[in-house]
């Protein structure tokens, strides 16, 4: 969902932090409880001050996700992140982490196709000697070649414990089918061939042509005030590389299109059938319509008393499990559903999709369950505004996205929302006739 | 340091109701939501071998029907709040877990009062939920490291309940019955048994009132809640080879480790800290960043009430496999012979301390951290205790721990044959 998990369906993380989360604030109007602020230098801080939070989250998020690669520089802009956190000329590699944990804080960072970022969450009181230290790392990355060498192992065993995972190649294949000539359809963590040919200084150019202040948003959020905090963010992000030019992506749209377009991938060790299918839904140019979408979702799939499970799972009993997915992006945006299932089944499952599909655009929506998927999507904005990480994710999308404003407009867009509109949205983007479907199946 | 990650701690208020019910309060008030955990004490520990999946199966089934409503009517009331409710067991006890905004826990908590006492497992739902486990169970085998992992808890723990998932097996689960669910129910669902969490915009005095009302006349039955008592673990370390085709090798290795109320718990916990957490820590330094032997390479010690086990592990190329379990074993069983600098002591301590409170900031994980902790016995001192225990902790403790823990690994290798 847009409010509750923004992150891209299709991101890769630095490290996988099995423990985390953090601190405490509802706001309690849908008003925008943030600041906007542009330095100088062309760079945006959002802030959002939580004065009961001892916590500071600082959140760099840069526009440079896979989404800005060459069709031939797949995987650069993962890498890269990966990169980042090996030093500058007056950071060791590891210094950075060592600062940062050693004094009870923490950092990872991900990629996605419409952006790369950086976090670290430390006590208010050492945001001052730390942001410096994560600012140099961004801006100023050395990139060192043994790093490199070295790094790109760790990135092609990120990549293969990804390719032994049936569900990320489930939605690898499902992206390519819905994108096939948009960069949205690659994989972030990128090809082999790719990143085994790619050399420091060809990363570096990549960084010095994106890293750029204007292509940049820091949220900080926390125990912290403006006024300090705009101060340690002009002492901290002093300069930049100058730019250089690289390659941009080649001009590609993402399309709907007519028909159904079908795959099925046999997978060793499988033990249960997929069925995936998916439609091409409007991107942040359209968020009311993407709002109406995440609505789509939830009373199709989310919860037991939603349309699909009740009927697939809990009464027709097809299905091990359904699930919807609602995956907003800059461009496009990706519905999905998957269904876990015996091969058998798959045929009828997708048929009585369709149909029930085919349903939402003529039989009204009853009042009820209307109300029910916008009290489900508006209390889950508010259960994932509880922290400063999670407000920090929330800005830093859509200041990616968008506008950071927009955050807060949506659970008031989601409320707008009417049986009609609803009806209206599932005919022209939820087409019976014309979408992707990949089905995987055990191997032999 | 680390201690400035703490927010101002709300107070716990600790009730015992006249029918042995905790109820642990801590008022929150800064968001509108409230969070409660419903903890039974018993889980996947208390069952034989030929039960194995059995608490896992009954808790699935306790949103299923009542004999007031149905598994659709249960979804409908929780779903048209907006709230959220769920079901699990652990090795060590069962829960119920909800968030709503803090206008609706009433109905909630009274909904989750009423699934805890009056569960009827309907056998058409039973049929279901059987099937659906049975497919769970199937689909474990697609995770590599899920495979290898319960592959070195068999050999850990033998015949001890800890050796088996908690979803069960497929004979087990198969062969269950109604009255075996009801059985186990009315042994350990029961008012003394019972642990209520509650964290958020609530006073304790409105929360003991709500736990009363809804829980209140609930009656403990006569009988004694059965004793558990562990059978002994093996002690024959092995080294396992599964040959599975895979991408990536999944390397591990485990140590028995001693339970959460011995000594030595919080000094292992820091050494796990030590070893696995973060970018800094020795596994990810070593084998990551110096040698690109990895992406997911790190350690753990979960908190049980039995026998525990230190485990650290890593995903790596199928080539590697063998210098990664020496890679791995090499860097814990070092700390048996070498001491940390006491710089490293410190640091890890900072690190430790600064994620602990890190992990207990939202209603949630407050309502678990403190719940979690009655249902083992630990009291209410635990949380605050643990912390001094960790900053007391010398190098001689660390090595002496090391010494104690790391002499005879479990290994599991899973990838391609060689």
């Amino acid at each position: 969902m847009l409010g509750a998990s923004i992150q891209s369906l299709n991101s890769a993380i630095l490290w996988i932090n099995p423990t985390l989360i953090i601190l405490i604030t509802l706001p309690t109007t849908s008003a925008f409880p943030a600041t906007v602020n542009h330095l100088d230098s062309g760079l945006t801080l959002i802030h959002h001050p939580m004065p009961t939070t001892p916590v500071v989250v600082a959140d760099v998020w840069v526009n440079a996700g896979a989404r800005a690669e060459p069709d031939d520089w797949t995987g650069m802009a993962h890498f890269l992140e990966h990169m980042i956190f090996k030093g500058t000329e007056t950071l060791l590699p590891g210094q950075f982490d060592y600062a940062i944990e050693a004094q009870g804080g923490t950092s990872n960072a991900a990629t996605s196709h419409d952006y790369a970022h950086f976090y670290m969450t430390v006590a208010a009181a050492h945001l001052a000697d730390t942001l410096p230290h994560l600012a140099d790392l961004v801006l100023h990355a050395a990139i060192p070649a043994d790093e490199f060498v070295r790094e790109r192992h760790v990135v092609l065993e990120e990549l293969r414990q990804s390719q032994d995972d049936p569900d990320w190649l489930g939605l690898q294949a499902l992206s390519e089918q819905v994108y096939p000539s948009h960069p949205y359809g690659r994989s972030v963590l990128g090809a082999v061939e790719h990143l085994e040919g790619f050399s420091p200084e060809t990363m570096r150019q990549f960084h010095r042509a994106h890293y750029q202040p204007e292509n940049m948003t820091v949220v900080i959020a926390g125990g912290i005030a403006l006024e300090p905090a705009l101060e340690i963010m002009r002492h901290s992000f002093r300069g930049f590389p100058v730019a250089t030019d690289c390659p941009a992506p080649s001009d590609s749209k993402a399309q709907r299109w007519q028909g159904v377009r079908r795959q099925t991938l046999h997978l060793p060790r499988l033990e249960q059938a997929r069925l995936l299918m998916a439609w091409c839904g409007p991107g942040m140019a359209q968020l009311d319509d993407a709002c109406g979408m995440d609505l789509l979702s939830a009373l199709l799939a989310e919860g037991r008393s939603s349309r699909l499970v009740r009927e697939l799972r809990e009464e027709r009993q097809w299905v091990l499990d359904i699930s919807s997915g609602f995956s907003l992006q800059k461009d496009a945006s990706l519905f999905t559903l998957q269904a876990w299932l015996t091969p058998d089944k798959i045929t009828a499952v997708e048929t009585l999709i369709c149909d029930r599909l085919a349903e939402l655009t003529y039989v009204p929506i009853d009042a009820a369950e209307l109300a029910r998927a916008k009290r489900l999507l508006c209390n889950d904005f508010a259960f994932s505004t509880e922290t400063p990480g999670q407000l920090a994710g929330l800005y830093g999308y859509y200041s990616m996205v968008g506008d950071p404003a927009d955050s807060y407009t949506y659970t008031e867009r989601v409320q707008a929302h009417t049986g009609l509109s609803l009806a209206a949205l599932a005919q022209r983007f939820l087409s019976p006739d014309s979408y992707a479907a990949t089905v995987l199946l055990p191997q032999g | 340091m680390a201690t400035s990650l703490s927010p101002v701690r709300p107070q716990l208020h600790r009730t015992v109701l006249d029918n042995g019910l905790v109820v642990l309060v801590t008022e929150n008030p800064v968001a509108d939501i409230v969070a409660a955990r419903l903890f039974v004490r018993a889980g996947t520990g208390h069952e034989q071998v030929a039960e194995s999946g059995l608490f896992a199966l009954m808790t699935a089934l306790l949103t299923k029907g009542t004999d007031r409503f149905s598994s659709m009517e249960i979804a409908e009331q929780v779903e048209s709040l907006g709230a959220s409710l769920s079901s699990d067991t652990s090795a060590d006890y069962s829960l119920l877990s909800l968030k709503t905004v803090s206008a609706d826990f009433e109905p909630m908590l009274s909904l989750a009062a009423h699934l805890l006492r009056s569960p009827t497992f309907p056998e058409a739902e039973l049929d279901l939920e059987q099937r659906l486990t049975l497919q769970s169970i199937r689909s474990m085998q697609e995770q590599p490291f899920t495979v290898a992992y319960n592959a070195l808890r068999a050999a850990m723990y033998g015949d001890h309940p800890y050796a088996r998932p908690g979803i069960g097996t497929a004979e087990t689960v198969s062969s269950f019955t109604q009255t075996q669910l009801q059985h186990v129910h009315a042994t350990y669902f029961r008012p003394d048994n019972l642990v209520i969490s509650i964290c958020g915009r609530i006073s304790p005095e409105q929360a003991v009132d709500l736990v009363t009302t809804y829980l209140g006349e609930w009656q403990a039955p006569v009988d004694p809640i059965p004793e558990l008592v562990y059978p002994n673990l093996p002690n024959q370390p092995s080294q396992q080879v599964i040959p599975q085709d895979t991408n990536q090798s999944i390397v591990i290795v485990g140590y028995q480790a001693p339970p959460v109320k011995h000594p030595i718990y919080a000094v292992l916990k820091l050494i796990s800290t030590y070893l696995g957490n973060g970018l800094s820590s020795r596994l990810f330094v070593e084998l990551r960043e110096k040698r690109g032997l990895a992406y997911d390479v790190s350690a753990f010690y979960p908190t049980r009430l039995g026998m525990s086990q230190f485990v650290a592990y890593m995903g790596t190329a199928p080539d590697n496999a063998e210098i990664a379990l020496e890679g791995l074993r090499y860097e814990t069983e070092r700390l048996v012979t070498e001491s940390l600098t006491p710089e490293e002591l410190a640091t890890t301590k900072s690190k430790l301390l600064g994620q602990y409170a890190l992990g207990k900031q939202t209603n949630t994980q407050i309502a678990q951290l403190l719940g979690w902790y009655e249902v083992l016995g630990l009291g209410t001192g635990f949380d605050q205790g643990f912390q001094a225990a960790i900053a007391a902790i010398t190098l001689e403790e660390l090595q002496a721990a090391a010494q104690d823990c790391f002499l005879a690994p479990y290994t599991v290798q899973l990838g391609p044959a060689q």
